[in-house]
Parts: structure tokens; C-alpha cells; sequence
């Protein structure tokens, strides 16, 4: 049972930003699914807007070299989106292991970011693609890159009165990049382990290595500093080796150390272990 | 309080409901739709599977509100011609069916899938129920019946 | 002929329709709702107990504690042990305090928030090893609920004279049923101030006893009809939701319809059973076993339950389906205030099976044996006796389901690094252990000319209304489904016993043989036989007063010896083997089952569909306790970390159906519901030491565990 609120559906976005400046306590729904399910753990909030429906925050586009995601793109559509498969695709395979596939029915990529879990599938592969998050409210606009966006685990700092309008990606192309997930059942299960890449060498040396690490520190990150390493280094064991020292480093520095990291460290050297040998 | 309008397999319905109310609980208390279950309110077992606009949704998860203007269909839609579907011929021939708490969800599921795809290889049928539980089958002949209804409903060129 | 024939089960058209009502379906007219007020501490005093918030609650009607119960306020299938409601003391985190009935679900629920209980907290017991030192007494008379010994030979004196010996200590924890419908039911009193209860159960006429003590009224005054019930596995068998229904109809006088929510059965119903288990096995060098020592240590949480049964099945089948000359057992079975475990799919024989297989195969590496050949030398057979020295004289088709086996065992190849195969055997005794456990049925003749067949059966999804049904057509020769069933319901029906334990195919399969036994001699008498039509002998048995065919069976057993447990606890046994290949990944320590060759001695599979069901089904569930599913208490709260197996973790199966008729059974059948999941398990374990060289003695083996042993081990080679 869901506690009293008061729900309505906009239509257009104009609608959207003028309810949520106007309403009280209000809360941004898009498929519901984590939302309903905080709050029939007992969240309460006054005002839910429903957002899923508004046309401008759906679709894909290609602008500039950069594109842009509607918040409202679910993940089962964002996982077949031919842009998305061919430009982003890491983050193509992320949506497609999301929940299962009423889930990512429902759930929208939006939705995603503005719960901020540690363990949201969407979010290493964004982070990669340096994504940049535009907020709306009714009387300003602007840009967060994604790191900067979420704050802590479940906290962002997208105002109550903002709308995610748009989420700006660099296409990747010519780079090996996947996304690799653990998680305790074959699926339908919060990952306990996501990691990202996009990687891009020639002739025996790492030329580019994006990498991004989820459900291992409090928020997702990007091990910038093990890319740094990477860049231009030469492919070999002992590069890799370092890479991957760095890495584990870079996270206990994050959050010192924690008891799944018995579980998550040897299983994240593995796994780095594979993408860098490709 | 609200009044939203729907098809609800095929037909026009058009109900009250509470802002706050789910799906599940408006077909189930306002419409009667007992077929669509509750295993566990929070998305994590599928019986109250609906679809919506022929996409599986969890209905525990759904605001009816969000309902307005889609297509609703429930397990009655698929023998509302009097007949039954051929998955649920399958389903009753392959030994799909045991306690039956799942039944109708996996039929809706399976169901999309056949719209989707008309050639379901053992995967995507595999991955097209992987959203719904099932305590008594190990799913086997389930997976069984899919892919009976799918040869079926491939020869009738039926959807 | 319906034997043998994939006859459609009767249930499924309504099902598949969307159609079948089950209990959570059930409404009435003016009907209020029901919900429980339960402990937030594991051990303590009730010391206040503050209502005033809750009743002031428009809609609320009644709040009910252990001080409005009319008559016994304790019930329990075996032993009378548990509150209705906590008088005074809680036990465990989840008891069930207080009812409140209010106009809507919600008020229920909201007021039920509402309850203000001072508790004064006593020493929690979660140890149940510690659980027999504490001074603090669960129960007034101690601690130990229950010491089964097997003892049969020499055991200490074998061990002298075995060549190899292992000994190895294996833990499993709590499981939940986690069927897909939880605990529901509606009550209300009938035109005669009868009072019913129509809910989602396993075994209609226990309940209705206990309801009966429960409201101090006899038991022709309590009527219990089973809904659809969507699910069992052995935790519908307590009663739950009937008693609190029972109460609020009582006190209200009007419907009342309650439903748990997935958190509350999780939190409150029974589990399976943790067992620790320290097992000592002995061999000599050609593989023949010598003696097993057994220690076993069970937590039943603060109540019986099935606890006993628990202690007492898993011990006299702790040597698993093998000749062993000298056997010694020790089982205990201890209170403490950790979850309520009860009957759950095996009675803690899956728990033993895991210990019994992997010893095997362990005995089997030392001395260099195939694991397949050492189960072949130790099979039990016909004519072998078993760890209570029972003679097996009939159906003992374990051999039989070994050599189904055997070709893809022997051909078995690993085709990539971390891939495994295992083997798992099981043997399982039908129906209650060595006690009288009947089933009785009855069949009349309707005015329309059919049969009626009167079950009282629980269908639970396993399919039994329909297995009974081509059981009578047979009995009776007939050509045509010419019977109507008329079932689950304790006005129209005699009791058939529970619904676990395997039996209902095997035991009211005979009662419902018996039945017809008597049907067929007046049918022939009739005319049935020479072409006289059915519904003229009807039309005639009409005018005469219509004659009532009764069906009794209640398996030949004996009472286990105590202090030994030798006897014939079982009338008869089914056999299986599975081999399972997996797939380990040693990165990420995800093992996945790939392949399981499932064979079964069900004596005769009456229903192939059926059987195929109970097997693929029974693998799901092994696969789960293998893998997955760990209930941890205080922290398994939802199906968000409870996880179930999905179609995607599901391995291909082949099911092999093995028929060594069983004489005592009907037309040969005996059991397979809970023999589908007992070895699957532990042939998973024995996969993954196939493919890791890694031995999981604790369950479930799931991805942390499973990786941490892969860096243990690296460890340790280094
Ligand atoms: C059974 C189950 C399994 C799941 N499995 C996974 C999984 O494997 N991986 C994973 O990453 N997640 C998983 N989730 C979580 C969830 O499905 C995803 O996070 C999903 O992307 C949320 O999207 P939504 O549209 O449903 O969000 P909602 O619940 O509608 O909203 C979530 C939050 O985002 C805010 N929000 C939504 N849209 C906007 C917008 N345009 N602007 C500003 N704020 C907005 C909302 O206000 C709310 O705070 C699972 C959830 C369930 C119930
Ligand atoms: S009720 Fe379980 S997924 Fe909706
Ligand atoms: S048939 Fe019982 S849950 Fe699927």
C-alpha cells in the first residue's frame, strides 16, 4: 500500500517545469520502479508528476559530434537503439542486463541516474562517454557533467524543482568497449560488480582506455588516473599488472576497506585482467 | 480521486481511481481481474505481469494513473475470442501449468515475445520469461509450450 | 488405459484461463480484513501491550490477543508447542502477537502500525549449539527438542578395519517455500453458524481439528475448504492464516479475508531446516563401504513444527541409498529463537544428501575409484537392508537409474577450463516415518451416471486430482473420464492425511484403488461389465439410496526402535540419480549448471507429464539451494534479496523415468515430489569440485562463497 499522494501526468515539459515549481513536496515519476518501491516502503512525498509520456524527453539524436538521450528512454530501448549499439556501446549492453525485461520496460535511463544507485547499470557506461547532464527547471537551465551530478549514494544535486532534460554523450568509435557485470543470479539481480570499457590501441601500445568501476565504491567512478597510466603505454603484462594495482589502490583510497572487497577486489583483478588483454 | 480511460483487451474501460493506486490493485479490486497476481508488491516475482501496449510491465510497479490512453491486456484477452490462445493450448498440453500462480503472467509474457518474434529460438524465450518466477516448474515445460504455440501460431499465421 | 497416458491435468484449463480462484482471490459480501500484530524482538516479556491508538482507528472493528481465544491457544501437527498468539513471551522475531480486523486492508494494516508493545528482552538463543547450555529455557522442558539415534553393527569397530576414512563437517541454512502465492484465506460462518475457512493449505482436515480445539467447538462444527493454492513445498502444512481467520469470524460474527504480504511470509513462516553435520565415512580399498558415523545438529527455531520429523527422517537416511554395515547416528534437534523451521521438501534429507554424496565421492578419489562405480558396488537393492536393516523385498530401482545414467556419464568431456561433472543419489521413504499415516476416500454414484470420486486430497500444483482420477479409471476399467471429483473440502470428503512426505499418489493412490475395489464388484453385479449403461445403474442405485464406496490405506510400517530406530519405517523407497555438468567461472565465481540427467525409480509414472513436473521443478529448487538461496534472518526481507532461480539459471534437463513397480502400490506407482530435489545439490557440489578441485561443504555455494574458496585455495598452493 503506497502511501496519500496527489499524481499527475504532464504532458509537455513546460507542463512538467511549471508543476514542479508550483506543487508542493514534489517528486518526479518516470517508470516507477524505483520510486513505487521506496515508497511503499513508506517515502512520502505530496506531489508525484508523471514525466514517462512527455515526447521531448524521449528519443536520440546526433548533434555536433555529441548526442543527446531523452531521461525517458527506457532501457529496453536504449539497449536496441542502433545509435546507442553502435556509438555507445557499452552502455547498450548495461541497459540490456538491467532487472529483467519488464523492468527495463519501465525503467527508464532517467530514472536511473536521478536514483543514483552505487550499483545503476547505466552509469559506468556514461561515465565513459563523459556524459553531461542538462537540468531544467522553470527558470534556468544547465549543464552537470554526470560526476559531478551525483553526490553521494542515493543523493544527487538535481534541485526538487529540476527536470533532467537531456543526457549529452561523446560517441565512442573505434574502441573495443563492453560492459561486464556479476550479480548473484544469471539475472534479474542488482549487479555486484559493473565494469565499463572502451578501449582503443594499435600496434602493441593502449592508445585510449576508458574505464568505469559501479557497486564497488559509494558512488560509480571512472579510474581516471589508471587511464592516465594506460594512454599510450605498451600493451603488455606488466603494464597491465600496474594498471590493475592502481586501480584496487585508487578504490581503497575511495573507501578504505570494506568486507565485500574479500569478494569484489579479486573478482574486479579478474575482470580488468581480461578487458586490458582483450 | 480520477477517472482514467483505457482499452482494456480490446475494450474500452474507463474507471475511478485513487491517486495513489497501482495498477494491480485497480484491476484487481475495481475491475475484478483476479488473474493478475500479487507475489510481492516490489517488481520482484511477475505475477501481476500486464501488458501494456503489448510490453510486459509489473502491474505492483505501474500507477494506474499511467494506464490512461494505453492498451491493457490481461490473460482473458487472449481467449476473448472464445478460443483459446494456442499458448494456452501448449501450456496445458505441455505440462506447463502446475500450481498455476504463475500462469497467467507467463502467458502474457510469452505472448509479447510471439508479437515480437515469430521464431523464438530457445534463448529468447528463455530470456522472455526470465522476469517471471516459478516455484513448481523449473520452467522446462513452459519453455516447451512457447515454442509449441510459436510452431502453432506460425502454420495459423495467427499473432 | 489413463496409466501411463499424459492425461491433461484436470486444474489447468481454469488456470490458464486466468480463471482458478485462489485463496488471495476469495471475497465475500460485508467482509472485514484481517491482519497480524508481530514481535520485533527475537526473545522477550510482553510487558504492555498498548491498543488504544489502533482501536481509535475509524474502520478498526476488533483487536484480538491470546486472552480471546476460546479454547486452546496451542497447536502444532506433532507437537502441541506453538501459540496462536504469544501469551506473555515472545520466541522469535515474527510471532504473531495480536489481530486486528478492520473494515479495509489498510486500516488493518495502519492500525497494526499503531500497536504500542513494551518488551522486556530475554537472551536470545541463536546458537543451537549454545542453545543446550543456556539457563534460559525456551521451552519448560529444555532446550533439545528431539535425540535420534540409528544404530545398526559396530561402527567404531569397522573403522579399525577400513581402509580409508573421511570425515568432513557440512552446514546448510534456512530456505523459504517462496511459493509464488503467499498464506491467504477468508472466513465466515455458513447458514447454520458453522464456521469456514477456505484457504491456501496442504492438508484441509488437520487444520480443521486444530480449529476446532482452537474455538473450543467440535470439529462438525469447523468446515475448511481448500482454494487454488499456489504453491506448498511443505509450508502450508502448519496452520497459519485459518487459525487468526477462525478468531476474527468468531468475534466478529462477519467474512473476514486476511493475505500476507511476500515480507510478513517471509518473516514469519517456517523455513527449512539449517543442519550441521559431521559425517565419518569408511571404505575399504574396492570401494565397499564399512560404517558411517553421523553427528547431526538441527535449529527448529523456538517451536516443533516438523522439527522431530526433521531429526528423526534425516537420520535414518543419513547413509544415503547404500549397503553400510555399521551405521551409527546421533540427531538433535534444538530450540532456539531463531526462524521457525519446519517442513519443507524433504524433510532434511537434502541436507544429508549433500554430506552422503560428497563423502562418497571423496572415498572414491582416495582409493581411485569412479564415482559412478563406487555408487554402482554400494546401491542398495532388492533384497538389501538398509541403515534400519529393513529388508528391501520390492521396488528398488536405484541401480536401474545409475545405468540410465551411465552413457552420458561415461561420455562425459570437458569441453572448456572450469566446466564439472557430479553425480548425486538419493533414496527416499514414502510417507510418514513409521507411523500410522492413512488416507481414506469415498466414491458414490450420481444421479446423471457418473462417479464421483470424494478426495480430500490438497492438490497443490503437484497434480494429484489428476493422478487420482486415472488411477480410479483404471481401477474401474472404465473407457471414458466418466468421474466427476469432488475435492478439498471436509464436508464432502474423508481425511486423506497431508499432502508432503511424497505420499498422496502412492497412499491415497491405494485408498482411492480400495475404493474402487468396491465400486467395481457392485458395478459388475450391476451389469457395468456386459454393457449394462452406467447411467441406468445410477438411475437404479438412485431409487434405492445411493450406496457409498469407501477406500482406506495406511502403508505397513513399523515404529522405529528408540534407541536404535531399527525397524521398516517406510512401506516402500524411491530411488534417483542425477548428474549435473557446470560451468565455473573461477574470475568471477559464477558457477552456472548447464546440464543435469535426472533419473528416477518412481516405481510407475502414472502421469509422465506429472513426473517430468515434479523432476524439473525438483531441479529448480536444488539448483536454488545449491546456488542461491540463503535466508538470513533480520535481512531476508523481500524477494530483492531472497533470490530465486530464473528461467536463465536454469540448466537443460533430461528426465529419465525408471519403473521397478512397486507391488504395495497402486498399479505399481510410489512417489517422486520431493526425491526431485534431494540429490540435486549435492551433485552440483561434486561438479564444482570436478571443475575447481574445491570441496563447498557449506550451502549455499553461491558466488562470494564460491570465490573465496577458488582464493583460498590459490593461497594455498602458493
Ligand atoms: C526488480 C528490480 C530490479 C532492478 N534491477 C536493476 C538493475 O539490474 N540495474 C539497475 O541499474 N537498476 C535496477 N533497478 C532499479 C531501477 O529499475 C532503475 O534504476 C531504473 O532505471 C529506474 O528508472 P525509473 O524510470 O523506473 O525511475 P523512477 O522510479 O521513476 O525514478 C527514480 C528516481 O529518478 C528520478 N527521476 C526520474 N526521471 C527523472 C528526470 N527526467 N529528471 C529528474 N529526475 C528524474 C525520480 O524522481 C526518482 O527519484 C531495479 C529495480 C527493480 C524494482
Ligand atoms: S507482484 Fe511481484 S512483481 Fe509485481
Ligand atoms: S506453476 Fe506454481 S509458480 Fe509457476
Amino acid at each position: 500500500m503506497l502511501p496519500k499522494f496527489a499524481s499527475v501526468t504532464a504532458r509537455t515539459k513546460d507542463e512538467a517545469l511549471s508543476w514542479l515549481s508550483s506543487l508542493e513536496n514534489p517528486k518526479i515519476i518516470a517508470g516507477g520502479t524505483d520510486l513505487m518501491v521506496k515508497m511503499r516502503a513508506g517515502k512520502h512525498y505530496s506531489h508525484i508528476i508523471d514525466v514517462a509520456g512527455i515526447p521531448e524527453l524521449l528519443g536520440v539524436t546526433e548533434k555536433d559530434g555529441r548526442m543527446s538521450i531523452g531521461p525517458a528512454m527506457t532501457h529496453a530501448r536504449l539497449s536496441t537503439e542502433a545509435s546507442i549499439v553502435r556509438n555507445a556501446r557499452s552502455l547498450a549492453l548495461a541497459c540490456g542486463l538491467v532487472g529483467s525485461p519488464q523492468i527495463r520496460n519501465m525503467g527508464t535511463i532517467g530514472g536511473n541516474l536521478g536514483n543514483a544507485s552505487p550499483a545503476a547499470d547505466s552509469i559506468p557506461p556514461l561515465l565513459i562517454h563523459d556524459a553531461v547532464l542538462t537540468l531544467e527547471s522553470r527558470d534556468a537551465r544547465r549543464k552537470v557533467p554526470l560526476e559531478e551530478a551525483i553526490v553521494a549514494p542515493y543523493v544527487t544535486s538535481i534541485d526538487v524543482k529540476e527536470l533532467i532534460d537531456s543526457i549529452e554523450i561523446s560517441p565512442l568509435r573505434g574502441y573495443r568497449e563492453g560492459y561486464r557485470r556479476v550479480a548473484k543470479r544469471a539475472t534479474w539481480a542488482i549487479s555486484r560488480l559493473g565494469v565499463a570499457f572502451a578501449i582503443r590501441e594499435e600496434n602493441g601500445r593502449f592508445l585510449d582506455a576508458r574505464l568505469a568501476i559501479g557497486s564497488c565504491t559509494p558512488m560509480p567512478f571512472r579510474a581516471k588516473k589508471v587511464e592516465d597510466l594506460l594512454k599510450g603505454a605498451p600493451k603488455n603484462e606488466a603494464t597491465i599488472s600496474e594498471a590493475i594495482r592502481m586501480a584496487l589502490e585508487e578504490i581503497k583510497l575511495i573507501s578504505g576497506i570494506r568486507p565485500s572487497y574479500a569478494y569484489k577486489l579479486p573478482v574486479l583483478q579478474g575482470i580488468l585482467e581480461e578487458v586490458l588483454r582483450g | 480521486m480520477k477517472t482514467i480511460r483505457f482499452l482494456l483487451n480490446g475494450k474500452e474501460a474507463s474507471i475511478e481511481v485513487e491517486d495513489n493506486e497501482t495498477l494491480l490493485c485497480a484491476l484487481r479490486e475495481r475491475l475484478g481481474i483476479t488473474s493478475v497476481k500479487e507475489g510481492c508488491g516490489i517488481g520482484e516475482c511477475g505475477t501481476c505481469t500486464v501488458l501494456v501496449d503489448d510490453e510486459p510491465h509489473y502491474s505492483c510497479l505501474t500507477l494506474a494513473s499511467k494506464a490512461n490512453g494505453r492498451d491493457i491486456k490481461t490473460v482473458e484477452y487472449l481467449s476473448s475470442s472464445g478460443v483459446l490462445h494456442p499458448l494456452q493450448e501448449a501450456f496445458i498440453r505441455s505440462g506447463a501449468v502446475q500450481c498455476g500462480y504463475c500462469t497467467p503472467a507467463m502467458l502474457l509474457s510469452a505472448y509479447s515475445l510471439l508479437l515480437r518474434n515469430a521464431n523464438p529460438d530457445a534463448h529468447d524465450i528463455k530470456e522472455a520469461i526470465s522476469g517471471n518466477l516459478c516455484r513448481c516448474t523449473g520452467y522446462i515445460q513452459i519453455e516447451e509450450a512457447i515454442k509449441n504455440a510459436a510452431e502453432i501460431c506460425k502454420c495459423n499465421g495467427q499473432d | 488405459m489413463f496409466i501411463g497416458q499424459d492425461i491433461t491435468r484436470v486444474d489447468a484449463l481454469d488456470k490458464v484461463l486466468g480463471k482458478a480462484a485462489f485463496a488471495h482471490d476469495l471475497t465475500k459480501n460485508n467482509m472485514l480484513f484481517a491482519c497480524v500484530v508481530r514481535s520485533s524482538r527475537p526473545h522477550a516479556v510482553l510487558k504492555r501491550i498498548d491498543v488504544s491508538a489502533a482501536r481509535a482507528l475509524e474502520g478498526v472493528v476488533k483487536i484480538i490477543s491470546h486472552e480471546d481465544i476460546p479454547g486452546e491457544n496451542l497447536f502444532g501437527a506433532i507437537k502441541k508447542d506453538q501459540p496462536f498468539l504469544a501469551a506473555g513471551r515472545v520466541r522469535y522475531k515474527g510471532e504473531a502477537i495480536l489481530i486486528v480486523v478492520a473494515a479495509t486492508e489498510e486500516t488493518a494494516r495502519r492500525a497494526s502500525e499503531l500497536v504500542r508493545i513494551e518488551y522486556e528482552d530475554l537472551e536470545n538463543i541463536s546458537d543451537p549449539f549454545l542453545s543446550i547450555q543456556s539457563p534460559v529455557l525456551i521451552h519448560d522442558g529444555g532446550n533439545l527438542l528431539s535425540h535420534r539415534k540409528v544404530i545398526k553393527g559396530d561402527a567404531a569397530k569397522a573403522f579399525e578395519s577400513s581402509d580409508v576414512i573421511v570425515e568432513n563437517t557440512y552446514s546448510t541454512t534456512w530456505i523459504d517455500h517462496a511459493y509464488m502465492e503467499t498464506e491467504a484465506g477468508l472466513g465466515y460462518l455458513d447458514d447454520r453458524g458453522r464456521m469456514v475457512v477456505a484457504s491456501s493449505t496442504q492438508n484441509i482436515h488437520y487444520k480443521m481439528k486444530e480449529i476446532s480445539r482452537l474455538l473450543a467447538i467440535p470439529p462438525e462444527e469447523v468446515r475448511v475448504i481448500q482454494a487454488t493454492t499456489g504453491g506448498g513445498f511443505g509450508g502450508k502444512l502448519d496452520v497459519t492464516v485459518e487459525g487468526y481467520l477462525a478468531l476474527a469470524v468468531w468475534h466478529t460474527k462477519r467474512p473476514v479475508f486476511m493475505r500476507y504480504t511476500r515480507e510478513e511470509s517471509l518473516l514469519a513462516q517456517t523455513k527449512r531446516h539449517p543442519l550441521y553435520i559431521v559425517y565419518k565415512t569408511g571404505a575399504r580399498k574396492d570401494g565397499s563401504l564399512t560404517a558411517v558415523e553421523v553427528n547431526i545438529v538441527g535449529d527448529t527455531g523456538p517451536y516443533n513444527s516438523y522439527g522431530e520429523t526433521v531429526c528423526l527422517r534425516a537420520a535414518v537416511h543419513a547413509t544415503g541409498p547404500y549397503e553400510v554395515p555399521n551405521v551409527l547416528v546421533n540427531s538433535r534437534m534444538f530450540y532456539t529463537n531463531n526462524p521457525v523451521a519446519g517442513a519443507m521438501r524433504g524433510f532434511g534429507v537434502p541436507q544429508l544428501a549433500l554430506a552422503h554424496e560428497s563423502q562418497l565421492d571423496e572415498i572414491a578419489g582416495l582409493i581411485g575409484m569412479d564415482p559412478l562405480d563406487i555408487r554402482m558396488k554400494n546401491a542398495l537393492k532388492r533384497g538389501s537392508l538398509t541403515a534400519t536393516s529393513q529388508v528391501l523385498n520390492h521396488s528398488a530401482g536405484l541401480l536401474e537409474t545409475l545405468k540410465a545414467i551411465e552413457p552420458a556419464w561415461r561420455e562425459r568431456r570437458k569441453e572448456r577450463p572450469g566446466s564439472g561433472f557430479g553425480l548425486g543419489c538419493m533414496y527416499y521413504g514414502i510417507g510418514n516415518t513409521g507411523i500410522s499415516n492413512p488416507s481414506s476416500c469415498y466414491l458414490t454414484l450420481t444421479p446423471e451416471g457418473r462417479v464421483e470420486m470424494h478426495s480430500g486430497v490438497c492438490d497443490i500444483g503437484q497434480g494429484s486430482d489428476t493422478v487420482l482420477l486415472q488411477i480410479l479409471c483404471d481401477a474401474l476399467g472404465m473407457e471414458e473420464m466418466g468421474i466427476d471429483l469432488v475435492r478439498g473440502d471436509t464436508d464432502t470428503s474423508y481425511d486423506a492425511g497431508s499432502t508432503s512426505a511424497s505420499r498422496q499418489t502412492y497412499i491415497s493412490g491405494m485408498a482411492v484403488c480400495d475404493a474402487a475395489q468396491k465400486l467395481k464388484k457392485y458395478l459388475k453385479e450391476q451389469g457395468y461389465y456386459d454393457g449394462k449403461p452406467l447411467k441406468d445403474i445410477c438411475r437404479d442405485a438412485a431409487d434405492k439410496g445411493v450406496p457409498i464406496f469407501e477406500g482406506y490405506f495406511d502403508p505397513p510400517t513399523t515404529a522405529p526402535d528408540p534407541e536404535t530406530s531399527q525397524g521398516a519405517p517406510y512401506a516402500t523407497y524411491a530411488f534417483a540419480t542425477h548428474m549435473t555438468e557446470v560451468d565455473v567461472d573461477e574470475v568471477t565465481g559464477v558457477c552456472k549448471a548447464v546440464k543435469v540427467h535426472a533419473a528416477h525409480d518412481v516405481g510407475r509414472a502414472i502421469n509422465v507429464s506429472n513426473v517430468k513436473g515434479q523432476i524439473y521443478g525438483g531441479v529448480a529448487m536444488g539448483i536454488g539451494l545449491a546456488l542461491m538461496e540463503e535466508f538470513i534472518p533480520g535481512k531476508s526481507e523481500s524477494f530483492d534479496n531472497y533470490y530465486l532461480p530464473t528461467s536463465m539459471d536454469m540448466p537443460e534437463v533430461e528426465a529419465m523415468i525408471v519403473e521397478d513397480r512397486e507391488p504395495t502400490g497402486p498399479f505399481g506407482a510410489k512417489g517422486v515430489g520431493e526425491p526431485a530435489l534431494i540429490p540435486q545439490a549435492a551433485a552440483v557440489v561434486n561438479a564444482i569440485y570436478d571443475a575447481t578441485g574445491i570441496r563447498m561443504r557449506q550451502l549455499p555455494c553461491d558466488i562470494e562463497r564460491l570465490k573465496l574458496a577458488l582464493e583460498k585455495d590459490k593461497e594455498n598452493k602458493r
